[in-house]
């Protein structure tokens, strides 16, 4: 509790987190104005999707680089020495400050989404249980790629370095996987397609994303092909679960394994 | 005295059980009793069915007037020209699908019947038209048994060797298709609403038909047109049928068809047009699709005029070669939004330049259903122009005469003065604190 409100008075003071939450309050107003003319019955699933697919150009760069600021100030500050003098290991400093970090920014996007309801309300028909999945999609990119971004924070000497890493692994997730299965995906037979579904399955976005897509039953699993059925052999929940646990397991090691202090050595 | 107390209740139990006889007869005897074009009015109560109206008659029910079949057969079967059904709620036919023929709530064989405000629920089809014509049918509500099931119940509306029938406003919610005609003609369709089902419509060998302003919506598939000629679809709404292999509209094996003023919103195909020829597609808005149009090569002379095809991640996809399509008619071509950007130097409303679209996409998409789930994704546009370095692009489309559109204000002003506030609101920020801060020992700071 001592981090979470250590982490609030630092980032409240700070510009980072007010943009970001304005910049994704601003695009989902926008995008509620522009869905306004949309059917009663059909238009929260429009709104839910559209909400989506911009959310994903801004929450995973948001959370990349407010993770890593927020642990490359402990080290600039000098504030990760004075915490590791007294009892603290680091494993034990990063497990609450990712706890930390990750109520921060969880709390106030989930508590945005809940408060915009309220305008939808009156615009269309809510379906509390696909608007609760789209919520959980987004805690589930919040959490993969703070936890991403805390990695980059651990690891990076210099501010140049956290943009550098959080720029290429945005970049990875956000073109790159996708690209390099789409090169093979001409290749993919009923025999080779479970291990594809794995990979594919590994980019949280794509893991998110049908999740929510078929929580809205835009992907019926009902009438599938067999190299379809193949593809799908978890249920779309699961696939993300094991995807975000994945990831917070690995960066946390990484950012444990391979934490540098700041500056050159 | 318990042998007496048995009997009793025997006999009161085989009066209970013969009381729901009794209510089925009696509706059974009250339409017989009734003379040529009599009304008869129903109270606020459950009839047993199943009834066959046998002459013309008029049938009015009340807010809760429900007629419940035995679960074995048609419940209302009408063999009689001229029957008004009205305000009723039709429930429970049989559902099996081992007998020759296929029930319904409400079956009609005969001509110029007129059902209106009859809700069906729990039925195999909802209302079933067989060789029976000029019938109208409005304001019903159908209810099916929704996704899980769909396979194993009827349509909606079944229209068999029926001709010149009228379907007005009419609600058809999870059931095979919305609406299914099949060897009928002439007939018309305006005001429906059809959600949840496989196909919201569906024609097959149904020729000369024409459905208007109705919506289609979360189907499988929106209109599917197959095997049909000279039908017309006009301003029409087809939204959010968004399944890995769902459509707006599908031509198959369809000729002369008249698409037009028709809104295609947010399907996974706007138009999926294959083996069908010499369609008009005329003054359509297909937006926010993942792909606009999708057009085999054994489809030809389809004309596409006058259309808006806009912010769709693939506009057209052409698959299995270049079929001889137009995409212009008299010199006027479509509007291709802002991913075509079009020069007018002479300002008749006509792009200076072709709009061409070409895509190195075809045979992946056409080869592998994977490439689907892709489709979304922000790395496809580039790896389709990666990809047409190495590969020769196809093209998919050629408008000669692409239509350019004055650019009208939308709600871009709420977005700028909201942006405006944001900005503000970051100024006097940096020099506010924006909630009381505690440093050390709890002073304020």
């Amino acid at each position: 509790m001592h981090y979470v409100w250590k982490e609030w008075k630092e980032n409240v003071k700070g510009k980072g987190l007010w943009i970001s939450f304005g910049i994704i309050v601003l695009v989902s107003l926008f995008l509620l104005f522009k869905s306004s003319s949309l059917s009663f019955e059909q238009g929260i699933y429009i709104l839910q999707i559209n909400l989506f697919d911009m959310m994903i150009y801004l929450i995973p760069i948001f959370c990349l680089f407010l993770g890593a600021f927020s642990l490359f100030q402990e080290k600039e500050q000098k504030t990760l020495i004075m915490l590791l003098t007294r009892r603290d290991t680091f494993t034990g400093f990063l497990l609450k400050k990712t706890i930390a970090v990750q109520t921060l920014l969880i709390i106030p996007i989930v508590a945005w989404f809940l408060i915009y309801l309220l305008p939808i309300k009156f615009l269309f028909e809510i379906d509390f249980i696909s608007y609760g999945a789209l919520i959980v999609s987004f805690i589930c990119l919040t959490l993969v790629f703070t936890q991403l971004g805390m990695m980059i924070g651990s690891v990076s000497r210099s501010i140049m370095q956290i943009v550098g890493f959080a720029v290429a692994i945005w970049f990875y997730f956000f073109f790159l996987h996708d690209f390099i299965l789409l090169s093979f995906l001409s290749d993919v037979s009923y025999d080779n397609v479970k291990f594809f579904s794995i990979v594919y399955f590994l980019n949280p976005i794509s893991a998110a994303r049908i999740f929510l897509e078929s929580a809205l039953g835009t992907y019926n699993f009902d009438h599938m092909s067999k190299l379809l059925q193949t593809f799908m052999w978890l249920k779309p929940g699961i696939f993300l679960l094991i995807n975000v646990c994945f990831y917070m397991i690995v960066s946390f090691a990484i950012g444990v394994v391979f934490h540098r202090k700041e500056g050159k050595e | 005295m318990k042998r007496c107390i048995f009997l009793l209740f025997l006999m009161l139990l085989l009066g209970s059980l013969n009381l729901h006889a009794t209510y089925a007869e009696d509706l059974q005897s009250l339409l017989d009793n009734l003379g040529d074009g009599e009304v008869l009015h129903l109270e606020n109560k459950t009839y047993e069915g199943n009834i066959v109206i046998t002459k013309p008659m008029e049938i009015v029910g009340s807010e809760d007037t429900v007629i419940r079949g035995d679960g074995l057969g048609n419940v209302i079967s009408i063999e009689a020209p001229g029957v008004k059904l009205k305000n009723l709620t039709v429930t429970n036919s049989s559902m099996t699908r081992n007998d020759a023929e296929e029930y319904a709530a409400i079956k009609i064989h005969s001509d110029g019947n007129i059902i209106n405000n009859v809700t069906i629920t729990d039925s195999f089809h909802g209302i079933y038209l067989s060789q029976a014509h000029e019938n109208v049918i409005e304001n019903c509500h159908i209810i099916g048994l929704g996704d899980g099931t769909i396979g194993g119940q009827g349509n909606g509306l079944h229209i068999y060797f029926s001709n010149n029938n009228l379907f007005k406003n009419n609600f058809v919610d999870g059931a095979r298709d919305g609406m299914y005609f099949e060897y009928s003609n002439d007939s018309e369709a305006f005001g429906n609403y059809l959600t949840n089902n496989r196909y919201g419509l569906h024609y097959m060998y149904s020729h000369d038909n024409t459905f208007k302003e109705n919506i289609f919506t979360s189907n499988k598939g929106g209109a599917a047109v197959m095997e049909s000629f000279r039908n017309v679809l006009e301003n029409n709404q087809f939204i959010y049928n968004y399944g890995h292999k769902s459509f707006g509209i599908l031509l198959l094996m369809a000729n002369d068809t008249v698409i037009e003023n028709n809104t295609l919103f947010f399907n996974q195909r706007g138009l999926y047009i294959d083996s069908s020829t010499n369609n008009l597609i005329q003054n359509n808005h297909i937006v926010q699709n993942h792909i606009g149009i999708e057009l085999w090569a054994s489809s030809n002379e389809q004309v596409f005029t006058l259309n808006k095809i806009e912010e769709n991640i693939i506009p057209v996809f052409t698959l299995g070669g270049q079929g001889r399509n137009y995409w212009n008619k008299d010199g006027q071509g479509n509007f291709w939004g802002s991913d075509f950007p079009v020069i007018d130097l002479d300002q008749n409303k006509i792009g200076d330049v072709p709009v061409i679209y070409q895509s190195s996409l075809t045979e992946l998409i056409g080869d592998q259903e994977l490439t689907y789930l892709f489709l979304k994704s922000p790395a496809i546009k580039i790896y389709d122009k990666v990809n047409q370095l190495f590969n020769e692009p196809k093209i998919m489309f050629e408008d000669s005469s692409p239509i350019v559109m004055d650019k009208w204000i939308n709600t871009y002003w709420v977005w700028l003065m909201l942006a405006g506030i944001f900005v503000l609101f970051i100024i006097v920020k940096g020099r506010f604190l924006l909630c009381t801060m505690y440093g050390r020992n709890g002073r304020k700071m």
